[in-house]
């Protein structure tokens, strides 16, 4: 009889809308503390919020993507409680009639594919900063995140491990940078997850006492922090104790999640419909609207990629994978015929660099218009296929412009045929031996030949004149 | 010429037939602040402003309804740069950085806002007994309670000091001063008048409103106060009437319902006196009685104080010292911070509510009191819905009797919660309902309440107005009636 | 109602009772929620709770940045700030 692992991920996704949920104020990161803070979002006495229409269209082309119900009357509730980054001492949120509800989602793990179930997705607004280790004695507040729209993600508890949590959380992940709804910025806490975990013998009906680890940002820690807390409950119960239902903090320098110090009574979060705010409605319009004009997700532009741009599956997956990676080979795709030559760079050189940094694309130096560029010179034959390694490798320690990395180097690609052959004619005269060697069988000498051309041009010769060239003079 | 008790009518007359400068208007409605301190109606004054913008206008006069009057706003409202207690010691240093939409509306018609009035900590109560600032008393009486939570307003124009005074009603505070003070007071329909700037009490029945002498210059505050506003979404976006348009018209025809279920027999002898001598005045001008059911009006009491309190509980959680307000004096940590500024910012009756209000929405308790109280409401405001279909307007006494004495109330909440017995079933429905004055007792004033369909204001305005001026109740003074 | 549900709500109200008051306002909740124990005589099978008088919805706004740095009037106003943060006592998670 084994264990058995159960696992719930509430994943609070922050919407990349320009302004609060409630407030005309802004959302961008990185700000100055508290200057990004309207008068709603310091909760002063006497003031009010009104919906942002635009955090709704949002969730709601997450509802669609995750074909979920869409409750095109929704209702907000509070949630009280006490914290200082809680302007208002209560969090408005959607409990009864969240905008999105029963939805789902396709996992890969291992190659095998496995459908995890969306509860439900609501709207809330997101809290401040508290600063704890800035101030000597004190914690400092800063309100500018105080009201930013989240949407936050239930799913059913059908994960059943941490490679599952991880591949999940990378699902979300994945539709919502492509949705355009949330930036994905992890670093940034632009997605962060709550965990519940819990622990049952395989034959239990019923399920285990959860704990839940909260505020968990990285892939990485997703995956130690689960598979510490399956490991502590497991002891806990085969030594005969019973687990506590509790909320647990992973500390990534000790590798273990431990209890955070909140009195139990301090859960009771009295939710009621909030009385400032009235229903929302998104009429059937609005709705076809937002169906309409929904961006492409991975799926179809793989098969698209596949049908229509010729490429293997196996490329248009990793293609189809990222967003950025993704519109930078739309974006280079424009600039030339050859969808092959671009998919090729990207699954090929460009992903074997991403890989030996261990970094996601949107990390890198690389821009989508100076690959877009770089395939435009590729294409229109300024430099050579080889050549283009050389600028890439540049482009990626300094993010130089393509066009003045040429420039600047001289690697424009030598195509003019007379001195081309010129050249050739000097390297055959100066190799008689070799040209001997060469016309009495010995093929593979051609391509001393060829590196003889290459050596003289620096490289920059066309690779395929140089053939013709050599050919015609060879034979 | 004293321009004490006069009304924003007479007072705009006076200005413009030069009988009285702007300067010397508000120069004399401070000295009768003054000589009337011992009311307690202001918290705040704002003397060099109100001198200022007096004078500005003797040089450059506005066209403004309400160009140059002197009004009193009732604490509750931000002012910006002027302080804004809500009558607590939570806000006793709190500067607003705006000001309220109503506020804003009745300054842009000309008006100047010469101080805050003093009111019931936090809109809770109905005698102003619960001000951190002290109690106001009725002009009437020094012993007597003015009414609450609007008392400071109520007294000020009582005493003549102001002709008009803003107010908030969310259980009958514009309503149960005007009756226990001998003034005029009007809570419009839910949603007709901003909250933006109003601080929340019980959000989902929370109205502004004016207090002033007379049925007409509360329509004609009302025009200014009432406003569609973008920054509060629960406010209607309903044309606004001119609300002065109709009052003289006449009432003949009237139906007017007497709810069977508020058993007056339960009232002392002289207020049923007064009541049925109104009712007798009013058929002399047309109206028709009609007896109406509301069956689940005995619940209204009960129904408000668990959402007033539930609502409150909520919407006073941001007073914890973090952002503005007082805080308590050196807290060793978080905990402390709370729980030491909360207890030492609010007085006892905010206290009990915010009590209350945790009770009834924690977990396990919901049902059976939030969402019950929420279902009972609902009835409530069907039978409204239902009586109108056979009545134009309701009529009762404003309150159970005249202004009480001091402290008579005891130490039991629930005896002063029934003093709202009347007023507190047309917030539960949102609908409008005002009271004018209609008797004395014992020299002790005493007011009528009429109750309207929703946005129906103006037919309420025309039936307040026919009675006065075909009666003087709105005219007695605690010094006899007025000149 | 017992104690520990009393200081269970004063503690979520944080809000604390001393020898002083806790009787009285033990007695006074008591008091009010069995005056509000009425509303069990309504029959409210099938009645939607009403949450607002308006039988209407919301008005929204359009995703547009309108609020300006008004960092120094808020922080003026704080009861305990620096230039840049609110200030708190300490908080240990």
């Amino acid at each position: 009889m084994s264990w058995e692992t159960v696992i719930g991920l509430e994943i609070h996704v922050q919407l990349s809308t320009d302004s609060k949920l409630f407030s005309g104020g802004s959302t961008s990161f990185g700000a100055e503390p508290n200057t990004h803070v309207d008068l709603i979002d310091l909760g002063l006495p006497g003031v009010l919020p009104v919906a942002n229409r635009g955090a709704f269209h949002k969730a709601i082309r997450f509802g669609l993507a995750t074909n979920a119900k869409i409750n095109q009357t929704s209702t907000f509730d509070r949630k009280n409680y006490f914290y200082p980054d809680l302007p208002k001492g209560y969090q408005i949120t959607q409990m009864a009639l969240p905008i999105v509800g029963k939805g789902s989602i396709k996992i890969e793990v291992d190659g095998e594919e496995k459908i995890i179930n969306i509860t439900r997705a609501h709207l809330e607004e997101d809290a401040g900063k508290s600063i704890h280790d800035l101030f000597d004695g004190e914690t400092g507040v800063d309100l500018n995140r105080a009201g930013t729209p989240l949407l936050e993600i239930v799913s059913e508890p059908e994960i059943a491990n941490a490679r599952e949590a991880v591949a999940y959380f990378k699902a979300i992940r994945q539709i919502v940078t492509f949705l355009d709804i949330c930036d994905g910025n992890m670093a940034q806490g632009s997605m962060r997850c709550d965990v519940n975990v819990s622990v049952k013998k395989s034959d239990d009906t019923e399920l285990g006492t959860r704990a839940e680890i909260k505020n968990i940002n990285s892939f990485k820690f997703i995956e130690k922090a689960i598979n510490f807390e399956i490991d502590r409950q497991i002891r806990i119960l085969e030594s005969g104790d019973s687990v506590v239902q509790e909320t647990r903090l992973y500390d990534s320098v000790k590798n273990e999640t431990r209890s955070m110090r909140s009195k139990e009574e301090a859960n009771d979060y009295r939710y009621f419909p909030c009385p400032d705010l009235l229903p929302v409605v998104i009429s059937d319009n609005e709705l076809k609207e937002i169906k309409d004009n929904l961006p492409e997700l991975p799926d179809e532009k793989e098969k698209r990629y596949v049908e229509e741009l010729n490429l293997d599956l196996s490329e248009a997956k990793i293609i189809a994978s990222s967003k950025t990676m993704a519109s930078m080979f739309e974006g280079a795709c424009a600039k030339t015929n050859d969808s092959k030559l671009v998919a090729n760079w990207l699954v090929g050189d460009i992903s074997a660099l991403l890989n030996k940094e261990n970094i996601d694309i949107d990390e890198s130096n690389l821009t989508s218009d100076n690959f877009a560029k770089l395939i435009e010179r590729i294409s229109d034959k300024t430099i050579s296929g080889k050549i283009a390694k050389s600028v890439l490798e540049e482009i990626w320690e300094t993010s130089n412009d393509v066009d003045e990395i040429i420039e600047s180097k001289g690697l424009v690609q030598i195509q003019d045929e007379s001195l081309l052959e010129t050249i050739a004619q000097t390297v055959i005269d100066n190799n008689p031996s070799q040209v001997d060697a060469f016309k009495g069988g010995k093929d593979k000498l051609f391509g001393f030949f060829v590196g003889q051309v290459m050596k003289e041009t620096q490289g920059k010769a066309n690779p395929q004149s140089v053939n013709k060239i050599l050919k015609r003079l060879l034979s | 010429m004293s321009i004490q008790y006069k009304s924003i009518a007479e007072l705009k007359t006076m200005l413009n037939n030069n009988e009285i400068s702007n300067a010397e208007l508000i120069k004399e409605t401070f000295s009768l602040v003054k000589s009337n301190a011992e009311i307690n109606a202001f918290i705040t004054l704002n003397d060099e402003e109100s001198i200022n913008k007096a004078n500005k206008l003797d040089d450059c006069p506005s066209s403004g309804s309400l160009a140059g009057i002197p009004i009193a706003q009732k604490d509750l409202f931000c002012t910006k740069d002027l302080k804004t207690t809500c009558g607590s010691n939570m806000l006793s240093n709190f500067i607003p950085p705006y000001s309220a939409t109503v506020v804003k509306n009745l300054e842009n018609a000309g008006c100047i806002s010469i101080g805050k009035t003093n009111m019931d900590e936090f809109a809770m109560g109905s005698s102003n007994e619960t001000s951190f600032y002290g109690k106001v008393q009725n002009p009437w009486g020094k012993n007597l309670v003015p009414g609450g939570s609007s008392g400071g307003a109520a007294a000020a124009v009582a005493a003549g000091i102001v002709p008009a005074a803003s107010g908030t009603d969310t259980g009958g505070s514009i309503r149960q001063p005007a009756s226990l003070c001998g003034v005029t007071g009007i809570k419009p329909t839910y949603g007709r008048i901003s909250r933006w700037g109003m601080i929340a009490f019980a959000s989902s029945l929370d109205q502004a409103g004016p207090i002033a002498r007379t049925a007409e210059d509360c329509a004609t505050l009302l025009n200014e106060m009432c406003s569609h506003d973008e920054k509060d979404t629960t406010s209607l976006n309903e044309d606004i009437p001119d609300f002065t348009e109709n009052l003289n018209s006449p009432i003949n025809g009237l139906k007017i319902g007497i709810v069977k279920e508020f058993d007056l027999s339960k009232l002392d002898n002289e207020v049923v006196k007064v009541f049925e001598e109104s009712k007798k005045h009013y058929e002399s001008l047309g109206a028709e009685f009609i007896e109406i059911s509301l069956p689940n009006i005995s619940l209204s009491v009960p129904t408000y104080y668990v959402v007033a309190p539930a609502e409150c509980s909520s919407n006073l959680s941001r007073f914890d010292g973090v952002k503005f307000g007082k805080r308590c004096e050196s807290p060793k940590n978080l905990e402390e911070l709370y729980i030491k500024t909360r207890s030492e910012g609010f007085g006892d009756e905010v206290k009990r509510r915010i009590l209350i209000g945790s009770y009834v929405l924690s977990a396990g308790f919901y049902d059976a009191y939030y969402k019950k109280a929420q279902q009972v409401r609902r009835l409530i405001k069907n039978d409204f819905d239902s009586a109108f279909k056979s009545v134009d307007i309701i009529m009762s006494p404003t309150t159970r009797g005249p202004a009480f004495e001091v402290g008579s109330k005891g130490d039991d909440p629930i005896q002063m919660y029934l003093e709202d017995l009347f007023t507190i079933p047309a917030n539960l429905a949102g609908l409008p309902a005002m009271s004018i004055p209609n008797g004395i007792i014992d020299n002790k004033p005493i007011g009528l309440q009429l109750i309207g369909n929703f946005l129906d204001e103006s037919r309420l305005l025309q039936a307040a107005h026919n009675f006065q001026i075909s009666t003087d109740w709105h005219l007695k003074t605690p010094t006899g009636i007025k000149s | 109602m017992d104690k520990k549900t009393v200081s269970t709500i004063a503690y979520l109200s944080r809000l604390s009772l001393n020898e002083q008051n806790e009787d009285k306002i033990t007695k006074d909740l008591e008091n009010i929620i069995k005056f509000v124990d009425q509303l069990n005589t309504a029959n409210t099978e099938n009645i939607e709770p009403l949450a607002s008088p308006l039988e209407k919805t919301a008005k929204t706004r359009s995703d547009n940045v309108s609020a300006k740095n008004r960092k120094e009037v808020f922080l003026e106003r704080s009861p305990k700030s620096n230039e840049d943060y609110f200030l708190v006592p300490r908080v240990v998670e």
